[in-house]
């Protein structure tokens, strides 16, 4: 019962591992930490819910609502609004400035809520998950360099997160030009904003939520202790941007661009402190 | 074989090794070697400083003094290096509870490098030889702690390592499966070369399959040795027993302690407990006997166990001099 270790030639100690070897073992930990997230309802289910009620239900209704009383004005709060903001809505036929405005704009920063729940809950069961199930030690005893770690652990949250956002986003533009269908007569969605939402500030919102996790792992036991502080961070910040919604999201799409940019630079500046503290011995001190 | 040995004949070497905590040093300058293809038994009471030392022997610790040497190389500096030489079974199994057991190995095996098909039969026959076979697809959640520590041995196991840490292999088992899981490990211990490190506060275990024992106590390496080594430190002479048929009444003490070599006569159930100067004091004592017309159904001596060495040192622990015996190096 005896099988070659691979590479455990003598005299080649030190000798750097092939980098595909790195990269498989990155993807096992990836595809390991996935299998498992899979399996438990408690982690599936609120990440299936949440962007099935604010990327399907609420568009339906609201389009619904929107398509069967096209005569309800949003003039009145639309004049409420700096000038030349609210230009590319009313600018629109009366009867579809509703439905646009909604659809278009006041869903955009709620959307955001998808990447960073997400990324917040996965990376709470990456990192402090693993201490919880007390697998962090057998981990540690793995030949694995402890920045390929981390970066398995990132991508753990990182991808999914992106992915749901982005299937999330197709059945939101497929649900909403549907119901919209009637009064527009043409597809509406993506408008350009939403474009820039997507592709640049949904991702940025997922780093960001990845960051604040990363920290407060550090400290937390459980990944349901990493979720409440990390709430208490990400939560005052999303009530941020919904009050910010109307004033932030109707402007011109560069002011959009530069808030992905500055959401950026935050989350990596947390991600690259969370990189210099996540060393083998920090973690086996705390196991 | 499959692993290459690396060169020497020592698998571990530890100088001065050293690790603090805030709440206190949980290794204090540890030095020791163990030998290739040796069992040595870690002893100590719950917060030694056994699962640091392991800890620290794999690079997943840094220590802040001293250095070790694992499988030839340095862990601080090399520690993938020298974890893709090692097996460890933690202390509380580590196993991933929702992925089954077939799964956890394999996962451990793709990040070893091993190849998928390889890793695949290695983990079946493992897995067979640790009697989990009809449980290897089932989701650990459901895993008593023996079948748990069975499914992590057999990971440990997976890349054929040249050295092997058990950190309490044996906590938490009920007698059946301790004896089970100390079953294997002596089979594990006596095939080809391997070395094992078997942290442990059951001597029981220790005695059974050790070669050498370190005994720390507060990160301190308080003995060091085979059981004999270390008795033939701790006392002189020889424990002995004698079987009379029934306790030795004072008269027959009397007698026996009156044959030249005798130091100590303590009774027994069945007869009386000696500690003599050597083997030749024996069949004095027995003549001695017979003379006054004491049956004497047999005399044995009694080599002294691990066990008794453990006890004794932690007995002159308690109460202090004459002076402690410093472990050393072999
Ligand atoms: N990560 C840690 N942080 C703080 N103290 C620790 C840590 N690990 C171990 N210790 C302390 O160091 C001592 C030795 O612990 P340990 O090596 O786990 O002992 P053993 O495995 O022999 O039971 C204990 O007093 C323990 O409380
Ligand atoms: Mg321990």
């Amino acid at each position: 019962m005896s099988i070659a270790a691979p590479e455990l030639a003598p005299g080649l100690g030190t000798a750097p591992r092939r980098r595909r070897e790195r990269f498989d073992a990155i993807r096992a930990v990836v595809a390991k930490d996935l299998t498992a997230v899979r399996r438990s309802k408690a982690v599936v289910l609120p990440m299936l819910l949440v962007p099935v009620l604010l990327l399907i239900v609420l568009p339906l209704v609201i389009g619904l609502m929107a398509s069967n009383s096209p005569a309800v004005s949003v003039e009145d709060f639309l004049g409420r609004l700096p000038a030349g903001v609210a230009d590319p809505i009313t600018s629109l036929p009366r009867e579809e400035q509703m439905v646009v405005l909604i659809n278009g704009y006041l869903l955009a920063p709620l959307f955001l809520i998808v990447p960073l729940m997400i990324s917040a809950v996965l990376a709470a069961d990456a990192f402090a998950g693993e201490k919880e199930r007390k697998t962090l030690e057998s981990l540690l005893h793995l030949p694995m360099p402890d920045r390929d770690l981390f970066l398995a652990k990132l991508i753990t949250a990182f991808l999914p997160a992106l992915a749901v956002s982005w299937i999330g986003f197709l059945c939101f533009a497929t649900v909403a030009n549907t119901v919209a269908w009637p009064v527009m007569h043409r597809l509406f969605l993506p408008t350009k904003l939403w474009m820039v939402m997507i592709l640049w500030v949904a991702p940025a919102v997922a780093a960001l939520g990845l960051g604040v996790m990363v920290r407060v792992s550090a400290r937390a036991r459980t990944a349901q202790e990493a979720n409440q502080l990390g709430g208490a961070v990400i939560l005052p910040l999303i009530f941020l941007a919904m009050g910010q919604a109307t004033g932030l999201l109707l402007v011109d799409l560069p002011v959009a661009f530069a808030i992905g940019a500055g959401l950026w630079a935050l989350a990596l500046w947390l991600i690259a402190r969370g990189a210099r503290r996540f060393t083998r011995d920090s973690l086996a001190a705390k196991v | 074989m499959a692993w290459q040995p690396s060169a020497g004949e020592l698998a571990i070497e530890t100088r001065g090794l050293t690790r603090t905590f805030p709440s206190g040093r949980a290794v204090d300058d540890l030095t020791f070697d163990v030998r290739r293809g040796e069992v040595l038994a870690l002893l100590g009471p719950n917060g030694a400083g056994k699962t640091t030392t392991i800890r620290m022997l794999n690079g997943v610790l840094a220590p802040d003094a001293g250095t070790a040497r694992v499988a030839g190389l340095d862990p601080v500096a090399a520690g993938d290096e020298v974890r893709r030489r090692t097996g460890v079974l933690t202390e509380n199994a580590g196993l991933d509870e929702r992925l089954t057991a077939r799964e956890n190995l394999a996962f451990a095996a793709r990040i070893r490098g091993l190849p998928t098909g390889v890793a695949a039969e290695r983990a079946g026959v493992l897995l067979e030889r640790f009697g989990m076979a009809a449980d290897a697809d089932r989701q650990v959640t459901g895993f008593s702690t023996g079948q748990r520590k069975r499914v992590a041995l057999a990971r440990a196991l997976l890349h054929d390592p040249e050295v092997l840490f058990l950190d309490e292999p044996t906590s938490g088992l009920d007698p059946a499966a301790t004896r089970d899981v100390v079953a294997h490990i002596g089979a594990l211990a006596s095939e080809h070369g391997r070395t094992v490190i078997l942290c442990t506060h059951f001597l029981g275990e220790a005695g059974k399959l050790a070669d050498r024992m370190a005994v720390l106590h507060h990160g301190r390496l308080e003995a060091f040795g085979t059981p004999e080594d270390l008795a033939a430190d701790l006392w002189s002479g020889l424990a002995a027993d004698l079987d009379l048929g029934t306790t030795a009444g004072p008269d027959v003490r009397a007698r026996i302690e009156r044959v030249a070599g005798v130091h100590e006569v303590h009774p027994t159930v069945d007869g009386a407990a000696l500690l003599v100067r050597d083997r030749e004091v024996l069949p004095e004592v027995v003549a001695a006997l017979v003379q006054a017309g004491v049956r004497v159904y047999a005399s044995t001596p009694r080599p002294p166990t691990l066990e008794d060495v453990y006890f004794e040192l932690e007995a002159r622990r308690a109460a202090p001099p004459p002076a402690p015996h410093e472990g050393a190096a072999a």
